[in-house]
């Protein structure tokens, strides 16, 4: 009886020994618009170079009182709305400063780009997710 | 004999659940990897470094040819000034694949820091050449090699700063030039500077 009881109480002590190294999981939520809660986009462009490149540019309000780190990344598009696979897709940080305006300045990784959907995540959650329409 | 037999289960349930303990082998989800930053360079870094620098050549307006064709790159030498046993090759083929990807370069394999890169295809062609056992039609004729117009160079170096006695902090710096050939300028330089804070204990090399 005695050896039941400690193997239990063992199981329950080694419980907390299991280390996880699980990715978390990248996109919980998408929300279909630009606006969640204290982040806000206000601008969002884009102009083909003379090269046949494409810059984008977003600007977003930060309207929280504390600083916070958010990731963003940029899939471009082709004409036919094929994502053009690139390492410059990939996510990348920006800081959004407390109630200050923030800039997202991303290049085209070819000419063929024709359009850009832009995705903001704080934490594991994307909080904006907004196409260029190209007007 | 009862005590042995109740000290052997112990043992057993004891050394069982300890397995559980031991960090179990994943998969890195590698677009978005939320593991710990580790002191030296790891993918991450490379990938970053590699993102800014084809991000900052493309706006550059470096690679692209006024009169829209495709410049030839050889890669250069890019050194490893820093602590790490670093293959500079991993940074620079990110960068190439995104220059060629780009449509605006072209990258010579002929011509490199230290011969060329893909040694076969140079020695085939001498090789091939006059060898009455192949078709001469099909064997690359003299001069028909393209020069490169630009040539991709750089280097990684590492600072390490002592903060207090336990803590450290270690600067990379990832810098890289691209030079017109035929006049010897620098089109274009950028440089990224990654920095790890972490623990004197922690080995960055």
């Amino acid at each position: 009886m005695k050896l039941i009881g400690l193997t239990i109480l063992a199981i329950f002590i080694l419980a907390g020994c299991s280390k996880s190294v699980e990715p978390d999981s990248s996109i919980v939520k998408i929300i279909d618009r630009c606006d969640s809660g204290d982040i806000n986009i206000i601008d969002i462009k884009g102009l083909k170079k003379a090269d046949g490149f494409m810059k984008a540019q977003v600007i977003g309000e930060s309207s929280s009182g504390s600083y916070q780190v958010l990731e963003y990344r940029v899939v471009w598009l082709d004409k036919d709305g094929f994502k053009i696979e690139s390492i410059l897709s990939k996510w990348n940080v920006i800081p959004a400063y407390a109630n200050q305006p923030f800039h997202i300045n991303a290049i085209s990784p070819s000419t063929t780009a024709k359009t850009f959907r832009l995705y903001i995540k704080r934490d594991k959650e994307v909080i904006c997710d907004k196409q260029y329409s190209g007007q | 004999m009862r005590q042995t037999i109740q000290w052997t289960i112990i043992l057993g349930i004891t050394g069982f659940l300890l397995g559980g303990c031991a960090t179990k082998t994943t998969n890195i989800d590698m677009n978005n990897d939320r593991g710990e930053a580790v002191m030296g360079l790891d993918y991450r870094d490379f990938q970053g470094a590699a993102q800014d620098m084809i991000e900052s050549l493309i706006s550059s307006g470096a690679v692209s040819k006024k009169d829209g064709g495709r410049y030839v790159l050889a890669v250069s030498r890019v050194v490893n000034d820093t602590m790490q046993h670093i293959d500079t090759g991993q940074l620079v083929k990110k960068i190439r694949v995104g220059l060629l990807r780009s449509g605006k370069v072209v990258v010579t394999t002929a011509v490199g820091a230290n011969g060329a890169e893909d040694k076969m295809a140079m020695k085939t062609r001498k090789e091939l050449r006059g060898n009455e056992e192949f078709d001469q039609k099909t064997v690359a004729g003299k001069g028909r090699m393209i020069a490169p117009d630009l040539s991709l160079s750089g280097k990684i170096l590492q600072r390490n700063i002592r903060v207090d006695n336990s803590t450290q902090r270690v600067e990379y710096y990832f810098q890289m030039s691209l030079t017109d050939i035929k006049t010897g300028l620098a089109f274009w330089e950028d440089e990224r500077v990654i920095g790890k804070r972490g623990s004197n204990k922690s080995v960055a090399w």
